[in-house]
């Protein structure tokens, strides 16, 4: 379906008028996912998010489909977005999950499972940001290794070495926690 | 607790995945539907709104712009110029336009010399002395003692200078001539020189060489235009304070020096001393004399004014039988674009420095912005 979706999208700056609207709609809870954890904090993030799909709108007939997909087009614009915000504040990026999502834990979720979760998160502070932004795109925005590889200008093989090393962190992480 | 397996852990990781509020995702479906409309409390820098815009947006009211402007400089520069350019072939390219202040800027004088009427000596009657002006010929008063009267008010001696071309049918030419003489006297100037010739159109001419008093220098121009259809008019200043001031004090010096050898010549006791001194005071009193004379050059060139006034029959000059030709249409055209090049040259020549100050500003601008960015995440 997310694949169809592209596809469609991808055709569209070709034809020279881009499915904005497709895009947003296949991407609008990535592009908060991804924006939130790199902000952790819910206002903040949603107007990231909005302002970032509303530079992405204005942009739309200037995106070059050779140079990526649109998936990672629009991503690259929410993390400059995201970036400029931190930059506005002046402070540290800190890629942990959003406090909204842990109070998002219920009783019937198990002890196990609440308490394994935390550990999760409490690892995945511990991470180099750029480590934490890495699995942020992996598995808060669900993107591929070669839009990562776009997002963040780097090489998909590199992507796929810097996710492995992330992942091997997050691991050890959990395992300092247990 | 036991370590997480690779699917277990991207499991929980997934489940730590922030989800809008739904208020918030209606809200941005609603921006969506409407195209995004600008928020008003969202942070757009002006650099971000010009970034917005499409390139071709931009361009095209951009370059309309230019040629607008280009137009608009072109034709100013083509009116401005064609009052004067059309009488450039004039005598010796006097840089005062007509109608301008005499005051208005130093230009190359005016020499008589230089101009060379083509008039045929057989057919023509020739009065190179002086006539009339029995007035002026006073005013060349003693050297020393007119040499502070030589300055205007502003005690500047300014040699002014100027020129008149008058059309006229040719059987005006003799009664246009009369009153040439007659403005002339009237306003106590000295014909120098003139001569006229009788004909047919495009034959028949008169040429005037006149000094006029500068201070009357306005009036006789008013006159003179007011004999017959001005084709042009230059006039022309030429700013001699400088050498003026330098001969007074030189004068100045020569009769101190003098004063001094007369005095020496008194106390002189012996012949031979006598004779020099006599010797050294005739050199200086030759050379007093040298720069007397000097000094009323320069004051005569204050005083009076250089006017030529020439009397043509036939079509102007700058005209080719009055009609407007293919020619002139593919001149003018031709100037036009000259024009229009360097305006555009000149404005390329502003813009340019601009262009590539804005563009390495634009680049530093965009590094720098990489590298905060690059540093949030550090």
């Amino acid at each position: 379906m997310e694949q169809a979706l592209v596809a469609e999208a991808q055709e569209a700056p070709r034809a020279g008028d881009l499915v904005f609207d497709r895009l947003y709609r296949s991407n609008r809870d990535d592009v908060y996912a991804y924006v939130a954890s790199l902000l952790r904090d819910g206002p903040a993030a949603e107007e990231v998010t909005a302002a970032a799909f509303e530079r992405a709108y204005r942009k739309r007939n200037r995106f070059d489909p050779e140079r990526g997909d649109p998936r990672a087009w629009l991503f690259g614009i929410a993390r400059n977005a995201a970036l400029d915000e931190l930059r506005r504040r002046g402070r540290q990026a800190e890629l942990t999950a959003e406090p909204a999502a842990l109070d998002s834990f219920t009783p019937s979720e198990g002890a196990e499972r609440s308490e394994r979760r935390l550990a999760v998160s409490a690892a995945l502070a511990r991470l180099a940001p750029g480590e934490r932004e890495l699995i942020a795109l992996k598995f808060f925005a669900g993107l591929e290794n070669r839009e990562i590889a776009r997002v963040l200008d780097i090489s998909e093989s590199n992507t796929g070495t810097k996710l492995h090393r992330a992942m091997t962190k997050l691991r050890e992480a959990c395992d300092g926690n247990a | 607790m036991e370590t997480p397996r690779d699917d277990q852990l991207i499991a929980d990781l997934k489940a730590l995945r922030a989800t809008p509020r739904p208020e918030f995702a209606a809200e941005l479906d609603e921006r969506a539907a409407a195209g995004f409309p600008r928020r008003s409390h969202w942070r757009w820098t002006p650099f971000e709104r010009l970034r917005a815009v499409q390139p071709r947006k931009l361009l095209i009211p951009a370059g309309g712009l230019a040629v607008v402007a280009i137009a608009i400089a072109t034709a100013i520069a083509v009116s401005s110029n064609s009052g004067s350019t059309s009488e450039s072939s004039g005598l010796l390219g006097l840089t005062n336009q007509v109608g301008s202040a005499p005051q208005a800027q130093p230009a190359t004088p005016l020499h008589f010399e230089a101009e060379a009427e083509e008039v045929a000596p057989g057919s023509e009657t020739h009065a190179s002395s002086a006539a009339g002006a029995a007035g002026s010929t006073g005013h060349a008063a003693s050297p020393v003692q007119g040499f502070n009267s030589s300055f205007n008010a502003r005690n500047r001696a300014v040699e002014r200078n100027a020129e008149l071309v008058l059309g006229a049918d040719p059987a005006d030419v003799a009664d246009d001539s009369s009153e040439v003489f007659e403005a002339v006297h009237a306003h106590d100037g000295i014909v120098m020189r003139s001569s006229t010739r009788e004909g047919g159109a495009g034959v028949a001419a008169a040429r005037f060489e006149l000094l006029i008093p500068s201070a009357k220098l306005s009036d006789e121009l008013a006159a003179l235009s007011a004999i017959d259809e001005v084709r042009s008019r230059h006039e022309a200043t030429d700013d001699i304070t400088a050498p003026t001031v330098r001969t007074g004090e030189l004068l100045q010096d020569s009769k101190a020096r003098i004063d001094s050898l007369l005095a020496q010549l008194e106390g002189a006791e012996t012949e031979s001393e006598r004779e020099a001194v006599e010797e050294e005071l005739t050199a200086e009193r030759r050379h007093r004399a040298r720069l007397r004379g000097q000094l009323a050059h320069l004051e005569r060139r204050a005083d009076y004014s250089r006017v030529l006034v020439r009397i043509e029959t036939g079509a102007s000059e700058s005209s080719s039988g009055g009609a407007w030709s293919i020619d002139d249409a593919l001149g003018d055209a031709g100037h036009i674009l000259a024009v229009a090049a360097a305006v555009a040259v000149v404005a390329l020549a502003i813009l340019g420095p601009i262009a590539v100050v804005a563009l390495l500003a634009w680049l530093t601008h965009r590094a720098w912005v990489r590298r905060e960015r690059r540093r949030v995440l550090s």
